[in-house]
């Protein structure tokens, strides 16, 4: 268990910028999800605090230590490849065993004690006598999981930890990976770009875009107030729309179009902003009156996608389109006029 | 039974592995026929039944050098062509060298460039630059020969394997020499086993090269078969050949055993 500190890291692939100055301060214990869609660092970023990859500048601190220079062989982590790299020619019980004996900590006994109290961990003592050819995409990742935490490293990496499962056992492994992390309490990053799977294993979500940090926070913090556009968009893939502030007697007003406009409260500034509405902050009701009561949007229903646990409306409101989530009582039908209003307090505005 | 293919096809395919097997084992049945016949001729069907041709081979004191020669040169040649194919496979697969490509495709020239054209030029260049020529240049000569078989089933289990498994150990503690001993290696040894198999058996049975850079002292068995067949021919030949396919069928026996050789049929 230990800090660490990523330190204004510039990397690039010849030409091509990969990271542009991030830092980041992850305490002891932290779990930290590295969010972001591919290509924008975020493998690379790991793959350097492992030590896989040199920087152009910047420095890597575990435990105040600075081993920007150091090897992988020499910087105490463990790290869990996407493709699990278990070694094909050694049984599970060996697999296991391997960073103890690379580096020689204790008796053989007392190493083969110990991989077998990993195994025990995930749940798979009774396989390890097996050659990993022979286990399933789940146990092969529990067995490069066990491969990792066996010689309690200062630092759990993981790269892709739940994108090779399948829905069923993905939801197992993300109750596994939070209750062994709370049970050994090692500092762990892990990099997605599956937004729930950030949401739900992380303390700490760190939202990197084109090689920057877009926003940290709690999960709830990157959820309930995305700070820009891209994080709005990329997490929830909330409604982004372009409007106009309005002030009118009595607060201010977001002008999305000719026909529309939502009440913004009084503090927003007038200009033009970013009007940003989750999916599922937009209250659907069937169109009563002719002209919609003030603070309420018409819509029509352009599609429908029904989800079972929720349905998908994708709703146009004069020139513009909205997705809304809602639940599944009442359905409309694709043509239905509806009125539109915004759970309150839930609209957020972000200039422009 | 394969659905949907016509009777007439399906008749042919069947004539067709059937002459392959003929004309495959009809030629070492015969060898295999004559080698246990009690007469003093090369005769088949064989005429009458005798092992006394095989005891005859340990009596001919040329055999048993030409044996002893020949599989000196092919543990030799095996080991080098291992050891040098294998350095040379893991670079390629590395991109460490310049050119990798171009020495990938050079590997395959000696499969493609003619034998007798590689022994020609390698009897006048030994000759010119080193001397009267020896077992070594037999050896160097082979070496040549089998490399590219080494090589290239490295290789083949080398584009197969996880490429982040060194990586991992790496983050594992591996130092550079534990990662060779612990990881690469044993990656690429069935690649190597199968490699060195076709190495040992190519140099075991080479006579084209073995041909040209003969001495009165250093003859291999296939040239001693040659030389007996030219000038006293008997059936001995026949039965030093049927051990030569024996020992074959036993090494594949044994790499199979070990490794599997399955896998690397059609690479």
């Amino acid at each position: 268990m230990a800090t660490l500190e990523v330190r204004q890291i510039v990397k690039s692939f010849g030409q091509a910028p990969v990271l542009r100055g991030i830092s980041l301060d992850i305490a002891s214990g932290q779990f930290v999800g590295l969010l972001g869609p591919s290509g924008c660092g975020k493998t690379t970023l790991l793959r350097i605090i492992a030590g896989l990859e040199s920087v152009q500048s910047g420095a890597v601190l575990i435990d105040g230590r600075d081993v920007t220079a150091v090897a992988p062989e020499e910087r105490d982590i463990a790290m869990m490849f996407q493709s699990y790299a278990l070694l094909p020619h050694l049984s599970v019980r060996e697999n296991v065993r391997f960073p103890l004996r690379m580096r020689r900590r204790g008796s053989r006994a007392a190493q083969l004690a110990r991989a077998t109290a990993a195994l025990d961990t995930v749940k798979l003592a009774h396989l390890a006598e097996r050659m990993p050819a022979q286990l399933s995409g789940g146990q092969q990742q529990r067995v490069a999981l066990a491969r990792a935490i066996v010689s309690d490293p200062k630092l759990l990496l993981l790269d892709e930890p739940l994108s090779n499962l399948d829905a069923r056992l993905r939801e197992e492994m993300q109750v596994e990976l939070i209750d062994l992390h709370r049970r050994l309490g090692l500092t762990t990053v892990f990099v997605t770009h599956d937004q729930e799977e950030a949401l739900s294993l992380s303390d700490r979500v760190v939202l990197i875009n084109a090689g920057r940090i877009e926003q940290t926070g709690t999960p709830r913090e990157i959820y309930s107030d995305p700070k820009t556009p891209f994080a709005s968009d990329f997490i929830g893939s909330a409604n982004l729309v372009a409007v106009d502030i309005e002030r009118v007697p009595g607060g201010s007003v977001a002008r999305l179009c000719a026909a529309a406009v939502l009440p913004v409260g009084e503090t927003a500034p007038s200009g033009t902003a970013t009007l940003v509405l989750r999916q599922e902050d937009l209250l659907l009701a069937r169109a009563q009156s002719a002209p919609p009561p003030p603070g309420t949007l018409r819509a029509v229903v352009e599609t429908r996608i029904y989800l079972g646990a929720r349905v998908r409306y994708v709703l146009r409101v004069g020139e513009i389109r909205l997705k809304a989530l809602a639940a599944p009582n009442e359905l409309f039908e694709v043509g239905d006029a509806l009125d539109v209003t915004v759970a309150p307090g839930r609209s957020r505005l972000i200039e422009a | 039974m394969v659905r949907g293919v016509p009777p007439a096809i399906r008749w042919f395919a069947r004539v067709f592995v059937a002459a392959t097997l003929v004309f495959v084992l009809a030629p070492l049945i015969v060898v295999a026929g004559v080698s246990v016949s009690a007469s003093q001729f090369i005769a088949f069907p064989p005429n009458g039944l005798s092992l006394r041709w095989y005891g005859a081979i340990f009596e001919n004191s040329a055999y048993v050098k030409a044996f002893w020669t020949s599989l000196r040169l092919a543990i030799l040649v095996t080991l080098a062509a291992a050891v040098f194919g294998t350095a040379a496979a893991i670079a390629i697969h590395r991109r460490r060298v310049p050119g990798a490509d171009a020495i990938a495709a050079l590997m395959l020239s000696p499969l493609i460039l003619p034998t007798i054209i590689f022994s020609i030029g390698l009897l006048m260049l030994w000759s010119a630059t080193v001397g009267p020529v020896s077992f070594a240049a037999l050896w160097l000569g082979h070496l040549v020969v089998t490399l590219p078989y080494v090589v290239r089933t490295t290789l083949a289990v080398l584009a197969d394997s996880d490429p982040f498994l060194e990586e991992a150990a790496r983050t594992m503690g591996a130092r550079r020499w534990q990662r060779i001993v612990h990881v690469v290696l044993p990656q690429c040894a069935p690649g190597v086993a199968a490699g060195a198999f076709f190495a040992f058996n190519i140099s075991f049975d080479e006579a084209i090269v073995a041909l040209f850079l003969r001495t009165p002292d250093l003859v291999t068995l296939p040239i001693q078969i040659y030389n007996q067949i030219e000038f006293s021919p008997d059936p001995t030949v026949a039965a030093v050949s049927t051990l030569m396919m024996a020992m074959t069928v036993a090494t594949i026996a044994l790499i199979d055993r070990l490794f599997g050789i399955q896998r690397f049929v059609g690479t």
